[in-house]
């Protein structure tokens, strides 16, 4: 795995590159800015850019502008974003890229060492990281949208499968979260498609749907 | 004689009384209680001496002048400071003083030419001349008491514009500083915890100072966004209000015709008008939506949050009034609307023409 990152505090750059040697994956580049970002993203075609919501020189959200502008030009390229705070509408912007994985972590997930690997990873691979904090929000929050009643009529158990989907868990990560049998879970996920109205397509489609109806009744 | 009725209402003590707004009507029935018994006393003495000239009419006259002085003062002092209290004072004491000598002049027999009238035209010369004065300074004071007001609006959206600047100068050390270094703590002790995974109890000991240093980090994150919400720095009032329409348990609308960006302190004030309204709709009105609408033209930045629930909104309530006072340093205007059955209105006006 080829990884970036863009992180403009050279305590935390180091920081993570470190982590990440000591578990064997190889950070190739780093950049302290936006254009830093394009530049070693076009250079080295990572799996994987790590980035920073705040960069110079704006210390706004030069990240996530770098990261979709590095995204239109790469797709694929996943993208795990790392915040000091949760912004939904960030996360919403970058699920709207496209192709290719998407992370959005707070900064501190990183002390916890096995779950940022495994984000990695997974965004690495394609896939979904969203934080606890982030999906969280996202579950307290009502959107106008009409997905609103099919996700009310949700229960409890189910809304906390859906959350850990979102997150981008796998159901036998579910299933232990949860302490209950896979089977369980399959049940589960199964009544969510049934009542967010998904075709019967393969699952794993089905899965971004479900969590992107549920992302998007965040949303505006 | 002016002299004996200034000394005998007790010098500027009273004056004094007036600005605390002591019990009035106690102090004149104190007087008029002394001025009954003494009037009352030397009439005695005199009933019991000889029946000659009734000279207690003297006393009864004396007794009286503090009443009437007393009576007069407490008229002038309830006109507003500044021009007109000083005018009425004056008038007060001018009439107890013309009250006085046509009292003189009755007791002592009418005789001869009504002499009081003298002393009056005075009075009434020193008033003008009084009125003509301060009349004429009035301009002046005027434009100074102008330009002051302008110097202190200037200076105090000085104040705010440094405030707003600072707060979101300290949200961003806070960032770059403790929660960057906290930060970087949690990661080394989660790398440490994940070392010693052969070792239980240690990784254990490794884990809850991990998390004590994730509880840190939350709490900076929230006391940041409290002072100064990120996604208002970086997007903008608009990408932030409908940050918080996502956010709030309601349904939230929002239209926004914002072609530029504010001024930060009118950025600031507006978000967290918009904050604690849609916060007070999700409390107490769970069932309503929303709508927000943001419009800033050359002249003001207009901020309405209207819902559909039941209304009546305490508009004194406690949030509100903070907002309130958090508008009008700006200058700017909130007012709440909330008739029962109607829903709730909260509409904020803020200036910002230059």
């Amino acid at each position: 795995m080829r990884v970036v990152i863009a992180e403009d505090q050279a305590l935390l750059r180091e920081g993570v590159i470190a982590l990440l040697r000591e578990y064997d994956i190889e950070v190739v580049a780093h950049a302290e800015d936006g254009p830093g970002l394009l530049r070693i993203v076009n250079g080295h075609k990572p799996d994987l850019a790590i980035v920073d919501v705040r960069l110079p020189p704006t210390f706004t959200d030069e990240g996530v502008r770098a990261a979709i502008e590095a995204r239109a030009q790469h797709p694929g390229l996943g993208i795990l974003i790392l915040s000091q705070y949760v912004e939904p509408a960030y996360t919403a912007e970058l699920l709207a890229t496209g192709e290719g994985g998407i992370g959005y972590l707070l900064k501190e997930r990183v002390g916890e060492v096995r779950t940022f690997l495994d984000a990695v990873e997974r965004v690495a691979a394609g896939g979904t990281a969203l934080d606890r904090e982030v999906v969280a929000e996202l579950v307290g929050s009502r959107g106008p949208s009409g997905q609103q009643a099919a996700l009310a009529a949700l229960t409890p158990r189910e809304s906390e499968v859906l959350e850990l989907m979102a997150e981008g868990r796998t159901n036998a990560a579910i299933a232990r979260s949860l302490v209950v049998t896979l089977g369980a879970v399959e049940k589960h996920i199964s009544n969510i498609f049934g009542k967010l109205n998904l075709p019967a397509t393969d699952d794993d489609h089905r899965r971004v749907l479900a969590v992107l109806a549920y992302l998007r009744a965040g949303e505006a | 004689m002016s002299q004996g009725a200034a000394g005998t209402t007790g010098g500027p003590r009273p004056l004094g009384a007036f600005r605390r707004g002591s019990d009035p009507g106690r102090a004149i029935a104190l007087q008029l209680a002394i001025w009954a018994i003494g009037g009352f006393a030397t009439t005695v003495i005199w009933a019991i001496g000889d029946d000659g000239y009734y000279w207690p009419v003297w006393v009864w006259y004396g007794l009286a002048i503090p009443v009437a002085l007393q009576v007069g003062l407490r008229w002038a002092w309830a006109k507003p400071p500044g021009f007109k209290r000083r005018i009425a004072v004056q008038a007060a004491i001018s009439a107890t003083l013309f009250a006085c000598e046509c009292a003189a002049w009755a007791i002592a027999g009418r005789d001869g030419v009504f002499w009081p009238v003298y002393s009056a035209t005075g009075y009434l010369v020193l008033l003008g001349l009084h009125a003509a004065i301060w009349g004429r300074m009035s301009p002046e004071r005027e434009a100074a008491l102008a330009d002051r007001i302008d110097q202190l609006t200037r200076t105090r959206r000085g104040a705010l514009d440094v405030q707003a600047a600072e707060l979101r100068r300290i949200e961003r050390d806070l960032h770059d500083g403790a929660q960057a270094r906290l930060v970087a703590l949690s990661m080394h002790l989660g790398i440490a915890e994940d070392k010693l995974a052969d070792q239980p109890e240690v990784a254990a000991m490794f884990r809850r100072a991990r998390d004590e240093a994730g509880a840190a980090i939350a709490e900076l994150r929230d006391l940041a966004r409290g002072i100064a919400p990120p996604i208002l720095a970086d997007r903008g009032l608009v990408a932030a209000v409908e940050s918080l329409g996502r956010r709030s348990a309601i349904p939230v609308e929002v239209e926004a015709d914002v072609p530029a960006r504010p001024a930060p302190v009118l950025e600031t004030a507006a978000y967290f008008v918009v904050a604690e309204a849609l916060t007070n709709v999700a409390k107490h009105a769970p069932q309503a939506s929303a709508v927000v609408t943001v419009d800033l033209d050359d002249q003001r930045l207009l901020v309405v949050v209207a819902d559909d629930g039941p209304g009546g909104a305490d508009p004194q309530g406690g949030g509100l009034t903070g907002l309130r006072h958090r508008v009008e340093a700006l200058d700017g205007r909130l007012a709440v609307t909330s008739a029962a059955g109607d829903g709730t209105t909260i509409r904020a006006e803020l200036p910002c023409g230059s």
